[in-house]
């Protein structure tokens, strides 16, 4: 009998890298959606399209305990991934509401559903190094105190601490990933790297002239979610739950990740992106850069991904699917 | 110069009712957010203002629900908010988790939400705790020690630290958070140990019981005064930066010696009351928490004043004064 995971937020990204990982170990792959998801499935489950008959599609809204309770009572998980959530921190200065009670609610609903009916099973958070935000040192590392600069932040913050509790108080094998920024063709148009990829891709099709950006200058750390959610099923295999950092230790600006994507789409970033003061945060971090050395220990995870290759990567999707050509070399209109 | 408004939640509570005579004493036009339920039975869930209601403005409204704080604030517009409303019995917190997130979470959050909005300019204390400390990572706990919450009241005394330190950073507004370690006083709520200890003395003497059952005798904590502790409150908001301040004693002591001297100075031999029971102990114990004040004592010019012996007799004789029975003069008891 295969082993169930149950995964919420498998339509997102991480979700969707993480249900074929499952589904290539045989797992039985069971997904909490919104309604509202199943009722526009082209679009809202495209990043699941091609694995949609092997998965088992549970609906419900994270925000309603009764709900969560009874798909993890029908589920029955052997393992759980939380990885919903409201997860683009500028919404979450528009929103603070919203994403709080999405965020920790959520958490704790999942967490007390688990631990009411199905207390044997391994549950994985999805925790972020926004949690660390204003960084109090460099790197950041599982001991590095938390200064969260946004709701989106603060409500990861918040779940990190209940995760911990879960475990502590009641003995659950619940473990965090503190993972920094991963990305990949299937990243939220919203964030800043596909923003510029895809942004170049509409470029490149004549669509349009011009790409507005906020803060060039914020460095991040950034690996491919593909590799990410490799760790998250790690983490829930070793015997004993505990939490940790998943990142490459490598940082780089926006500007640096524009210039490579301009450049690897033979274009001269200069004439087409703004920055515009509008889309700054009322509250920044300053450098997130993630020490992975215990999951490496533990886990025998590592990054494989290079910056360069996840630029190239994500340009080169966005513009095939626009039908549109990449060049190499930077030309002057 | 008009007189200042000062808004306190949790005035009926055992701080907001020494804060309210503190604020009064300074001049200060005093309101208070009461629920409802609280205004309908003043004799109970008032008590600890009732002698004075009629200095002080009382206004209906629920942490749980945005538009009543809205209302509130809009109406009143202070100059100082004191937001010590809470569910902050830590043992309940494990009953009750949700309800304890839904009124410390939002409730803070709504607040700091609604200040934003209507009174922008209003200086805003938060009540964060030594709970958030938790499994210290570090002893004497100071401003710098990590979080390690142990119980959904501590976790949510973290994210309510985190959204004042957040409307502070990101929009500039007069938010604090005092860090306050354990204050007590005769006004303390009843499932509070140092009271349950004090008042079942009281009871013990007064015949009405003949036990008293704890849960973990060694549980060590840094007890100040709470009189004292809210006017370190005050201090931080009459600061021109805000900030967030430990408030705390240095000293720790464990349950065992509130418990000792506790029943000394009612001349009773402990052993022959106290029943200890595990089920009274918490899924996720807090062992031992010291604080470190230097930095209210050397920026606010804050420090405590009362020992932890004058806090144990205080409460003693209160309780059993309250009840009409004698506490024999401080003396070991025989055979203890």
């Amino acid at each position: 009998m295969s082993r169930r995971a149950l995964i919420t937020g498998i339509t997102g990204q991480d979700g969707s890298y993480l249900a074929e990982l499952l589904l290539s170990k045989g797992y039985a792959v069971h997904g909490l959606v919104q309604r509202v998801e199943l009722e526009d499935p082209t679009r809202r489950l495209s990043r699941i399209g091609r694995i949609r008959d092997r998965v088992h599609l549970h609906e419900g809204d994270l925000t309603s305990f009764p709900r969560v309770c009874e798909a993890m009572g029908e589920v029955q998980p052997q393992e759980c991934y939380h990885l919903a959530a409201q997860s683009f921190v500028s919404y979450s200065f528009d929103d603070e509401y919203s994403t709080l009670n999405t965020n920790v609610n959520g958490t704790h609903y999942a967490l007390a559903a688990m631990k009411a009916l199905a207390p044997a099973c391994r549950f994985f958070f999805a925790a972020s190094s926004e949690m660390f935000g204003k960084a109090e040192e460099a790197p950041q590392s599982e001991t590095t105190r938390f200064h969260p600069r946004s709701s989106y932040g603060i409500s990861k913050a918040c779940g990190f601490e209940l995760t911990r509790n879960y475990r502590e108080a009641y003995g659950l094998h619940a473990s965090s990933g503190i993972l920094f920024n991963h990305e990949s063709p299937r990243r939220g148009y919203e964030f800043v790297t596909r923003k510029i990829t895809s942004g170049i891709a509409r470029i490149l099709a004549g669509q349009s002239t011009e790409l507005r950006l906020g803060n060039l200058e914020a460095k991040r750390d950034w690996g491919h979610a593909r590799e990410y959610v490799e760790a998250m099923w790690l983490m829930l295999q070793q015997p004993e739950a505990d939490d940790y950092v998943i990142a490459t230790g490598e940082n780089h600006s926006v500007r640096e990740f524009v210039e490579l994507a301009f450049e690897h789409a033979g274009l001269e970033w200069q004439k087409h992106v703004r920055t515009s003061t509008e889309l700054l945060r009322p509250a920044e971090e300053n450098v997130l850069l993630g020490d992975a050395s215990k999951a490496r220990a533990k886990l025998g995870w590592r990054p494989k991904t290079r910056f360069p290759e996840l630029v190239n990567e994500m340009v080169e999707a966005d513009c095939g699917a626009l039908g549109a050509a990449v060049g190499q070399t930077a030309t002057v209109d | 110069m008009s007189q200042r408004k000062a808004l306190i939640t949790g005035i009926t509570g055992q701080d907001g009712s020494y804060l309210l005579e503190l604020l009064l004493a300074k001049g200060y036009q005093v309101h208070g957010v009461v629920r409802r339920v609280a205004l309908e039975d003043p004799e109970h869930r008032m008590s600890r203002i009732l002698p004075h209601l009629d200095e002080v403005q009382l206004h209906s409204a629920s942490l749980e629900s945005y538009p009543s704080l809205h209302h509130v604030v809009a109406r009143v517009q202070p100059d100082e908010c004191y937001h010590l409303a809470a569910q902050s019995y830590v043992g309940y917190s494990f009953d009750d988790e949700f309800s304890t997130f839904n009124t410390n979470i939002n409730g803070t959050h709504y607040l700091l939400g609604v200040l934003k909005h209507v009174a922008p300019h209003c200086r805003f204390y938060f009540a964060g705790t030594s709970e958030m400390f938790g499994m210290a990572e570090a002893a004497p706990q100071s401003e710098t020690t990590r979080f390690h919450p142990r119980s959904s009241y501590g976790i949510s005394k973290v994210c309510g630290f985190d959204l004042t330190r957040n409307y502070r950073e990101a929009y500039g507004m007069h938010a604090s958070s005092g860090i306050l370690f354990n204050h007590e006083s005769p006004r303390r709520g009843y499932e509070f140990v140092t009271r349950k200890i004090t008042s079942g003395i009281a009871r013990i003497l007064a015949g009405a019981a003949t036990e008293l059952r704890l849960g973990n005798l060694e549980a060590k904590r840094d007890w100040g005064h709470a009189r004292e502790y809210v006017e370190a409150m005050w201090l931080m908001l009459q600061q021109p930066e805000a900030d967030d301040y430990v408030v705390a004693t240095g000293e720790s002591h464990s349950v065992r010696e509130f418990v000792e001297l506790a029943f000394a100075h009612a001349g009773l031999d402990w052993n022959a009351y106290v029943r200890e029971s595990s089920e009274l102990y918490r899924p996720a114990e807090v062992n031992s928490l010291l604080g470190d004040a230097s930095k209210a004592r050397a920026r606010l010019g804050w420090q405590p004043g009362t020992t932890f012996e004058q806090l144990v007799r205080e409460m003693v004789e209160a309780d059993c004064h309250a009840l009409g029975v004698a506490a024999p003069e401080a003396s070991r008891a025989a055979g203890a």
